[in-house]
C-alpha cells in the first residue's frame, strides 16, 4: 500500500536554517511542503524517505535564500488495484460506507461492490448481507429485493457496523484536481466564495464482495459463526 | 516539482512503521536538546539580567535563541500523518508488532521458490495470512498455481511471525521494541515537555519495572 516515489524538485532554505546541517535543513523544508497532501496521480504523500542528489546550495537575486536542485525518494500511501488491505468502517449510508486507515479516510464501498444479497438497514444506519439467503430452484440468478431483506430475521443478517475492521479489494482510484481557477472580480470587487461541494482530492473505491473479504471475524473460524463460513 | 517516477519501488508496511517510529524518536531527541540549550539561554540570560539590573539585553537576546534552533519545530502535517500511520500500522490487528526484519528477509527469500508475483509477495508480508481463506483473497487462481503448496506457504508465515504479543513472555521483537520505547521515555524524562508529557510518564514508569507485565502496557499504550 506504499510506495517509494521519485521526486525531483527546487528547495530554498531560508538565511535562518544555515546553521542546521543542509540535509536536514532539506528533508524538513521538502516535509513541510508535502507530507499529508496528495499529489495528482501519485498519491498521499507521508514523508521523505532520501534524498537521492541534490546540487550546491545557489544564492539568487531577490532572496537570501539558498536554493537546492534536489531528487529526493517520498514515501506515498497509493495502494495498487487489486490489493488487500485492511480498513476501518467510518460510517455507512445508502450510497454505500466509508472506510478510513487512520491518515487517509476517502475510501468507499459503494452498494455494487456488497456482497449479495446485502441491504442497508435504515434503522441500524448499516449495511447487512443475508447470507442465509437461498435462491429458489426455479430462478438461481433471483436476487431479492430490498424490501425482501429487510424482513429478514434479524438475527441472521451479518452486519457490518462502525469501527469494524475490513479486509478490502482495492478496484479503482481516481484524483481530482478541482484548483480554483483565476480569480474573478465579483461586484464590487468582492470575491464571492463559491459554495460548490468539494470532490476529495484523491479516492479510493474498494470491494468486499468476495469470498475472504469483508470484517474480519467473518472469516476468522476461531470468532465465527456457522453462517460466516457458508457461500453467500 | 516533476515526478521522475510515481512508483520507483514498494515498500512494506512494517518497513514504513519502521521509517516513521525512527522518525518520531528522532523529532522527540531533537525537541529534547533544543528545550535544553533553551533553558540553559533563559537561565544565563536572566543571571545576566540579575546582575546588571537592566532590562536591555534581555530584549535583544530571545530572537537569538529562536534563530539558533529552528529545526525544532516540526511541521504540523508530517506530525499529523506520522502520527496516524504510526496508530493505524502498530494497531493490533495489523501483523506488524509481531514481525521482525530478519523474519521478514527469511520469509521473502523462501516465498522465492514459488510462483509468485512481487505484489503477492508484498501481500503477504504485509497482511500475513495465517488461514487459506486469506492466502486465496492475495493470490489469484491459486488452486491452479499453488495447488498443493498453500499449507507450505501458510507454514512459512506462521513460523516468521511470533508469538501473539498477548502471551507474557518476552520474545525478542517485543524486547526490542520495549527498549527502543523506553530510550524515548529516557529522552524526555526530566523537564517540561507540555504534550506529550503524560504518555512519556507511563512509559518511564514501566521502565522501572522492565519484565512480564511491561509489554502488555505499552502495547495499550500504543493504541
Amino acid at each position: 500500500m506504499f510506495v517509494l516515489s521519485l521526486i525531483k524538485d527546487t528547495v530554498a532554505i531560508q538565511p535562518a536554517y544555515f546553521a542546521v546541517p543542509p540535509e536536514q535543513a532539506i528533508i524538513s523544508e521538502l516535509n513541510k511542503k508535502y507530507a499529508n497532501r496528495v499529489l495528482h496521480d501519485v498519491g498521499l504523500c507521508i514523508c521523505v524517505f532520501d534524498i537521492a542528489q541534490a546540487g550546491e546550495g545557489k544564492v539568487r537575486y531577490g532572496d537570501g535564500c539558498l536554493w537546492y536542485k534536489v531528487v529526493f525518494r517520498e514515501v506515498v500511501f497509493r495502494p495498487f488495484t487489486s490489493e488487500v488491505i485492511l480498513a476501518k468502517v467510518k460510517s455507512s449510508d445508502e450510497e454505500g460506507i466509508r472506510l478510513s486507515v487512520g491518515f487517509f479516510d476517502d475510501i468507499y464501498i459503494p452498494i455494487m461492490y456488497l456482497p449479495t444479497p446485502s441491504a442497508f438497514d435504515p434503522n441500524e444506519r448499516a449495511h447487512f448481507w443475508f447470507s442465509a439467503f437461498e435462491a429458489p430452484e426455479s430462478n438461481p440468478d433471483y436476487v431479492p429485493t430490498q424490501h425482501e431483506l429487510l424482513d429478514t430475521p434479524t438475527e441472521q443478517r451479518m452486519y457490518i457496523d462502525n469501527g469494524e475492521i475490513l479486509r478490502v479489494r482495492v478496484e479503482a482510484d481516481e484524483f481530482f484536481d478541482d484548483e480554483p481557477g483565476p480569480p474573478k472580480a465579483g461586484e464590487g470587487g468582492i470575491m464571492q466564495p463559491k459554495a460548490e461541494r468539494k470532490r476529495a482530492p484523491y479516492n479510493i473505491i474498494c470491494s468486499i464482495a468476495e469470498q475472504g473479504l469483508g470484517p474480519l471475524p467473518w472469516w476468522n473460524p476461531q470468532e465465527e459463526d456457522e453462517d460466516a463460513m457458508e457461500e453467500g | 516539482m516533476e515526478v521522475v517516477s510515481a512508483r520507483s519501488a514498494l515498500l512494506s508496511n512494517y518497513e514504513v512503521l519502521s521509517l516513521l517510529r525512527e522518525l518520531e524518536a528522532n523529532q522527540l531527541a531533537q525537541t529534547k536538546i533544543a528545550l535544553r540549550v533553551k533553558k540553559e539561554e533563559d537561565e544565563r540570560m536572566a543571571a545576566a539580567a540579575l546582575s546588571k539590573g537592566k532590562g536591555k539585553e534581555k530584549e535583544v537576546a530571545p530572537p537569538s535563541t529562536v534563530l539558533q534552533h529552528p529545526i525544532e519545530e516540526v511541521s504540523e502535517n508530517l506530525r499529523t500523518v506520522e502520527f496516524e500511520a504510526i496508530q493505524y500500522l502498530s494497531a493490533d490487528y495489523q501483523p506488524t508488532s509481531r514481525q521482525s526484519d530478519a523474519a521478514i528477509a527469511k520469509l521473502v527469500k523462501k516465498l522465492a521458490q514459488y510462483d509468485l508475483t512481487k505484489a503477492e509477495k508484498l501481500q503477504i508480508v504485509n497482511l500475513a495470512p495465517t488461514q487459506a481463506v486469506e492466502l486465496y483473497v492475495i493470490v489469484e487462481e491459486i488452486e491452479d498455481r499453488m495447488g498443493d503448496h498453500m499449507d507450505d506457504v501458510l507454514q512459512l508465515v506462521r513460523e516468521s511471525l511470533t508469538a501473539i504479543p498477548t502471551s507474557t513472555q518476552g520474545d525478542d521483537v517485543k524486547e526490542q521494541k520495549t527498549n527502543a520505547t523506553s530510550t524515548n521515555g529516557h529522552l524526555n524524562d526530566d523537564e517540561g515537555w507540555d504534550d506529550a508529557e503524560a504518555d512519556m510518564d507511563d512509559v518511564e514508569y514501566d521502565d522501572t519495572g522492565e519484565g512480564a507485565g511491561v509489554e502488555g502496557d505499552l502495547e495499550a499504550d500504543d493504541d
